[in-house]
């Protein structure tokens, strides 16, 4: 080695390594101006760039939805509020790999490939980027602690609360107030492009019922807010916002009480029961039963659950009673009976000879008297209009019908508002048939026999209206002929709501209006007539209603109808679970309005109701309707009759809606 | 106050200054260099501490293991260089036989098998030992040879840095192994290795680099080359950090965020913030002027370095001394590069920055030796 040290020039490796190191010198000067060059054009030439992205990155503006407008019942009770839930939700731009992380949420929480399949759908849907995407609503306690404890390795899924809607009354209001469910493809396709905007933050839509109607007034406006995320998507900073404005509060004129005791009334039975206040048309209430609980619609109903509800083809609790039309059968009697009258086809002396059925002239086909078909043998005797309508004479009303012909009837009984939708905010209801020549040629392609007056005449036939239909009719009556649109909405957010009209329906005239009286004192005796020597002289309902409340303080007008049941499938006839005698039974119908003939008060209430195969109308459903009278007058009004009665007539009559004089 | 006064004072000074000298050599600290070492210790911790979102347990943690550098670093230069040297051949036959234990019984962390676990022992990883043995091995290879090397010189260097640098990538730690090969090669052109053979290296290295593309990379260096040239190819997988740390550069502008307004930073937009990427979190916070300011900082310590390596009394230790100091430059500019996105992504953290165990007591070591050899054997006032 010592060799080796003396090869070595000192002095020249020291030159050398001097002149190496001064090589280094320089070139890490020019590495470092390289790399202050680069953060030069990073944070001096790009900065308005790079501050943007910076922004960009961490500050996220999201929808923030209004809460929906309460509905309130008219006396303030909550028939649709607003309760917190928790949601678990997905960014998916911020998943790393959405089937892993799916997984293991399934891990974590319940988790069926329903909900999968549901949140893809959600997904496909048009939606704002970053945009958070509910994959299961309602989370338990626990299953919010676990998705809680795993949080760092779920990039991008949050738990939010959400409010959405709930129904205190259930069923009761399934039907008339409806539900909210969350919104389909279709349904954001049909908004406008500023309601599409308005929707951002939203998830549900009014249905059905009200709750459809209104939805305008219900939903608010979307408010926005700037919001600090971070890189797995929570929220750290709220940073600006526009509140949203929620929805208006809507009053209906429906009464929960009076709901509750009318699907109480109906007891075990399938029917409708449609209440109208006559000087408002104002809807009381609307109970189609069975009903079904709204609530599994807010935050998606499963397949289960839904398949339960529309594979009941006995009970269709998903059908709703009060707005699709059945044969009305007798309750349509007065209003032919008007219509007579008021087309002098009779007159207060007009009788006829009841045989106990009625045969057209030249025809040996004999219409039998179908209130009596179980009752062998003779008719109603001596029979005038008022009897035809308390006794519910069939064949007084197949020659009265005859002889009018069904043009005159579907001219007259269009006034009343059948055949035809009259409700301002129901536009779901469907608007029954009342035929006429011109209808059945159009919509049958046939002429109109003869033999179709008759059936007609009483309600069967061709003849269709529905429950909303009935108690409107019933109404107009009550009124004397003033018609008042039936309604929902009584008021929003406090401010009474006078419902713009697109179309009044004009009031309903008659030649004299003391036919109005007659035919009110007609239907008053349906329920008060009793029963006497005479032969078939008491009221129908009498036996069913007044006898059995002998001490009843007001009097009420009313008209039984039953309505022979068409079309039953034969799958239902083929079902072993019911009776089929069941379902071949009648639907008994009944309508009234009260308090009738009282010099002090004009009617307060008109009511419709509809028990299907209930198989008489006077003795099953007239007692409905008397309850739910009962408990309007007397518990909800608490109006004290007796005292009532007992005041001196007054020297003018009540003032009723309308008696002579049109206002316009 | 007459000029007498003012000489007997002056003289007073340099008494003063030259009894100073003396205790830090005694204590064989280089004071320079161990300012500009304290004070990138300090702003390091400073950034840590924002980075990792005021959590104070690892500022202390990384302030401790910062401590026992700065002990470590005086351990080792109480060692006269010519007692290292003397060891070198050792540490480095030590390096290899632990390198080759790892091969054995190696344990795998985030991907390389490059940990060892031995009993009563803490879990480190032989390949930093290597990053001090290679440029000491060099220097002692070297330094008693004549320089410029001769061939017959240059192929048995190259087997002293291929032998360990090979293992290491068998380790599947690619970043490492350059890491050690780069000590070793420093150590080489410092030692005047002729120009013609640095830029045929250059050149063959350029030409065998598409070969290398093609048939030994591996799919994730592949990755980061693409991603190197377009990082917006894969914007949310590959291209990811380097988008997000030049946007949280970028964004902090000329002043930057202010301390702890990082958004990129503590919302967790940047990965690896406490680390690798720790750079992007001073950027953003503190702007081009707190890059400048760390640069600077660096600049004194590397100038320092290689004014030790300037000074040094035998080749030895200017060989060593230059070797640590351009080492220590390639970790820094690598990462700045890489983080700015001036090179292709490299798992490098920024010394004395980044948050770290034993890479940061590696890097104390190589600072013992510079000061070991700046405080041994020389005169006073040199």
């Amino acid at each position: 080695m010592p060799g080796k040290w003396q090869l070595k020039d000192h002095e020249a490796e020291r030159l050398l390594f001097d002149g190496r190191l001064l090589t280094a010198v320089v070139l890490i000067a020019l590495f470092f101006v390289a790399l202050v060059l680069k953060l030069i054009n990073l944070q001096i030439t790009q900065y308005e760039y790079f501050s943007a992205r910076s922004d960009g990155n961490r500050l996220h503006s999201q929808y923030v939805p209004p809460a929906r407008g309460l509905i309130f019942d008219r006396s303030g009770e909550l028939l649709a509020d607003n309760q917190p839930i928790f949601n678990l939700t997905v960014v998916e731009e911020q998943v790393v790999d959405i089937n892993e992380t799916l997984n293991f949420l399934a891990t974590l929480i319940r988790l069926t490939d329903e909900d999968i399949a549901q949140f893809n759908i959600r997904l496909d849907r048009n939606r704002v980027p970053f945009a958070s995407v509910p994959l299961r609503y309602v989370l338990t306690d626990d299953e919010k602690s676990r998705v809680a404890v795993n949080s760092h390795l779920l990039a991008g899924v949050a738990i939010e609360p959400q409010f959405v809607r709930h129904y205190p009354l259930s069923s009761l209001t399934a039907h008339s107030v409806g539900y909210v469910s969350e919104i389909n493809q279709e349904e954001l396709d049909q908004l406008s492009e500023d309601d599409r905007e308005n929707y951002g933050g939203t998830n549900h839509i009014g249905k059905t019922g009200a709750e459809r109607t209104y939805e305008d007034l219900l939903h608010g406006t979307v408010g926005y807010e700037i919001v600090e995320k971070n890189n797995r998507g929570q929220v750290m900073r709220y940073l600006d916002r526009t509140d949203p404005i929620a929805g208006k509060s809507i009053e209906l004129h429906m009464d929960a009480r009076l709901q509750q005791a009318a699907e109480k009334a109906l007891g075990e039975f399938r029917g409708a029961v449609v209440a109208i206040e006559p000087s408002t048309g104002g809807i009381l209430a609307m109970v189609s039963k069975p009903g079904f609980d709204p609530n599994l619609f807010v935050t998606g109903i499963s397949n289960k659950d839904y398949s339960v509800l529309v594979t009941d083809e006995v009970n269709t609790p998903l059908f709703d009673r009060t707005t699709n039309p059945y044969p009305p059968g007798s309750t349509v009697k007065p209003f032919l009976g008007l219509a007579g009258l008021h087309n002098d086809f009779v007159d207060y002396d007009f009788t006829i000879q009841d045989p106990g059925y009625f045969r057209l002239p030249g025809v040996r086909y004999r219409w039998g008297d179908y209130t009596l078909r179980t009752v062998i043998g003779g008719g109603h005797g001596q029979t005038d209009l008022q009897k035809a309508i308390y006794q519910s004479c069939d064949t007084f009303f197949y020659d009265l019908g005859h002889r009018m012909g069904i043009d005159t009837i579907h001219g007259f009984m269009s006034q009343f508002g059948f055949g035809q939708n009259f409700a301002l905010d129901i536009a779901y209801a469907r608007t029954g048939v009342l035929p006429s020549e011109d209808w059945k040629r159009s919509s049958r392609g046939e002429p109109w026999y003869p033999g179709d007056t008759i059936n007609s005449s009483i309600g069967q036939g061709y003849m269709w209206a529905t429950p909303l239909q009935l108690a409107t009719a019933a109404s107009i009556i009550a009124n004397k002929g003033k018609v008042k649109q039936p309604r929902m909405l009584k008021s929003v957010d406090g401010e009474p709501y006078d419902q713009v009209i697109t179309s009044k329906i004009p009031d309903v005239f008659l030649k004299d209006p003391d036919y109005w009286r007659y035919i009110e004192e007609a239907m008053t005796m349906v329920v008060h007539r009793p029963f006497s020597d005479q032969f078939r002289d008491y009221g129908t309902a009498y036996e069913a209603i007044a006898m059995v409340d002998r001490d009843m303080s007001y009097k009420m007008a009313g008209k039984s109808g039953s309505a022979q049941v068409v079309g039953i499938s034969q799958d239902i006839l083929s079902s072993t679970d019911i009776v089929v005698s069941d379902l071949n039974k009648d639907h008994g119908l009944f309508i009234s309005f009260a308090p009738a003939q009282n010099p002090h008060l004009a009617p307060q209430i008109a009511v419709a109701v509809f028990v299907e195969n209930g198989e008489h109308g006077s003795s099953v459903a007239g007692p409905i309707a008397k309850a739910v009278t009962d408990k309007y007058l007397l518990d909800i009004l608490q109006i004290d009759f007796d005292t009532l009665n007992n005041l001196p007539p007054l020297s003018e009559p009540v003032k009723r809606p309308l008696i002579t004089v049109s206002d316009e | 106050m007459n000029n007498t006064d003012f000489t007997r004072q002056t003289s007073n000074l340099d008494g003063i200054e030259s009894r100073q000298h003396t205790i830090w050599r005694a204590i064989h600290a280089d004071p320079p260099l161990l300012v500009g070492i304290i004070l990138l210790c300090g702003f390091g911790l400073f950034i840590l501490y924002s980075a990792s979102g005021g959590a104070v347990d690892v500022v202390q943690r990384q302030a401790l293991i910062m401590l026992g550098g700065i002990l470590v670093m005086f351990i080792v230069s109480q060692f006269n260089p010519h007692v290292i040297r003397r060891w070198a051949p050792t540490i480095y036959a030590a390096g290899l036989g632990l390198l080759f234990l790892v091969l054995l019984i190696g344990v795998e962390a985030n991907g390389a098998k490059s940990w060892l676990d031995l009993p009563g022992l803490p879990s480190f990883q032989p390949s930093e030992v290597l990053k001090i043995s290679v440029p000491l091995s060099m220097a002692w290879y070297l330094a008693s040879r004549p320089l410029p090397p001769k061939f017959k010189h240059l192929f048995w260097s190259a087997f002293i840095i291929i032998l360990p640098a090979g293992l290491i990538i068998i380790q599947n730690d690619t970043g490492t192994a350059i890491m050690v090969a780069m000590s070793g090669i420093f150590v080489i052109l410092l030692a005047g290795i002729r120009w013609r053979i640095v830029f045929l290296g250059i050149f063959s290295l350029l030409l065998a680099s598409p070969a290398w593309y093609l048939f030994i990379a591996q799919e994730h260096q592949k990755n980061r080359i693409l991603t190197f040239f377009d990082p917006y190819r894969d914007p949310t997988g590959a291209g990811y950090n380097i988008i997000q740390s030049q946007i949280a550069i970028g964004s902090g502008g000329l002043y930057g965020k202010g301390f702890g307004n990082g958004a990129q930073s503590h919302l967790d937009f940047i990965p690896e913030s406490n680390t690798d990427f720790i750079l992007a979190v001073l950027a953003e916070e503190f702007g081009f002027l707190g890059v400048l300011l760390l640069i600077f900082l660096y600049m004194f310590v590397l100038i320092r370095g290689l004014f030790i390596a300037y000074c040094a009394k035998d080749m030895f230790s200017r060989l060593l001394a230059g070797s640590i100091t351009l080492t220590l430059f390639f970790y820094i500019f690598i990462n700045m590069a890489m983080v700015s996105g001036l090179v292709p992504v490299i798992g490098l953290p920024l010394p004395l920055i980044s948050r770290g165990g034993t890479a940061i007591l590696t890097l104390f070591i190589s600072f013992g030796l510079l000061m070991s050899i700046q405080t041994h054997g020389k005169e006073i006032n040199k």
